[in-house]
């Protein structure tokens, strides 16, 4: 007890301080009106009409994908690996996912209001046409692949809850076609980022020596890809109900 | 009365951090720290936007369009580089937060605990 009052009051010292700085000493430069000298360069070179540009209005986009291309990549290999570490702390082999099949098989059919579900459907829709112009149009208008793919993550789990994971896996979307996916995004994404050094004997990354804004559009859509089906493989497989889980767990411990 | 405004959001978002580290190092809930951990880096992503902004009006966003001209769209819009950081911070976050959940929930379902408490004595347990 006493040690916590201890840890707040250093919290609230710790406030008081941050606070006048601040505020009276302005450390942040909240609130300039001038523009920083590297954000000058990208606002004034992402859209130039001659010289190094990166053939996108959108400056955002051009800095995330062009300026600091290897950043977003390498985010992107973090992002693998955090599915990744996922996917194999709740692997599940051949033989436990038909178990898993047929347990949640035997659980009773219950099904959603006709209002929910023909309400969820309309939503859906939108919701995936609004992600797919996120991402497609992000090198022109706010957004990109990032945000498109979160979106359509979430549609996904609005149908998980108002249908269920088995009426979307009886449809198609099981886990070897999420993954399949994703891996065909991220070769989107390497054959984008390769396609420079290969065809017109740049540097890695320099995508701008491809014609137009087809660098940048590729490499949307590929990360567009790569996050929705990344987010659909670990939903797919949380998805799996508590019991089942369990159930396979307590056998694998038996054995 | 805007630049009021900006260091309040500022102080507050602070505030909102420190209250982020103090439930992460006190809660001994994975689950909580886990939510305390995203109260903090929304603060932080937040006050990276709120340094990126300019206090000129009209302020734009770093879109070029083509009914304005080239001078005025440097002297308009804000900082593009604070929200290229926090897109990908964002993103990286959320699958961050998919791996901690997955791990607390196959601990719960090993163990029947997301007490840190637990897991030391289970540790500790182990040793001896």
């Amino acid at each position: 007890m006493k040690r916590d009052a201890l840890v707040a009051a250093s919290f609230l010292i710790a406030f008081i301080f941050i606070a006048y700085v601040v505020t009276v000493k302005n450390i942040l430069g909240l609130g300039g009106e001038e523009l920083r000298p590297l954000s000058e360069f990208y606002l004034s070179h992402a859209f130039a009409h001659e010289g190094l540009t990166s053939h996108s209005p959108e400056v955002v986009t051009a800095i995330v994908w062009n300026y600091r291309g290897f950043d977003t990549l390498f985010e992107t290999f973090v992002f693998f690996l955090a599915i990744m570490g996922a996917l194999s702390i709740l692997r599940l082999d051949r033989e436990q996912l038909e178990h898993a099949r047929e347990l949640e098989g035997s659980m009773p059919h219950r099904q959603m209001d006709l209002i929910v579900k023909a309400t969820t459907k309309l939503v859906v829709v939108m919701i995936i046409a609004i992600s797919a112009s996120i991402a497609l149009h992000g090198h022109l208008t706010p957004g990109g692949g990032f945000q498109g793919g979160s979106a359509m993550a979430v549609a996904a789990l609005l149908l998980f809850a108002a249908f269920s994971k088995f009426t979307l896996e009886r449809r198609g979307l099981t886990l070897k076609h999420t993954i399949s996916a994703y891996a065909a995004g991220l070769a989107l994404i390497l054959a984008t980022i390769l396609a420079p050094v290969v065809l017109y004997g740049g540097k890695v990354l320099e995508i701008n020596l491809l014609p137009g804004e087809t660098g940048l559009f590729n490499l949307d859509v590929g990360e567009y890809t790569a996050v929705t089906f990344g987010f659909l493989t670990v939903f797919l497989i949380l998805g799996i109900p508590e019991w089942v889980f369990k159930n396979i767990l307590r056998r694998e411990l038996n054995d | 009365m805007i630049s009021f405004l900006l260091a309040y959001i500022s102080i507050t978002l602070f505030a909102m951090m420190l209250l982020g580290i103090y439930g992460v190092a006190t809660r001994s809930n994975l689950i909580k720290k886990i939510i305390m951990l995203n109260v903090m880096g929304d603060a932080i992503n937040m006050l990276f936007i709120l340094i990126g902004y300019r206090l000129v009006f009209p302020v734009f966003p770093p879109i070029y369009e083509r009914h304005i001209t080239f001078e005025e769209f440097l002297n308009r819009s804000v900082d593009p580089v604070p929200q290229a950081l926090v897109l990908t911070a964002v993103v990286i976050g959320m699958a961050m937060n998919i791996l901690l959940t997955t791990y607390a929930i196959q601990f719960y379902r090993l163990h029947g605990t997301v007490d840190v408490r637990d897991m030391a004595e289970m540790l500790r347990g182990d040793e001896e």
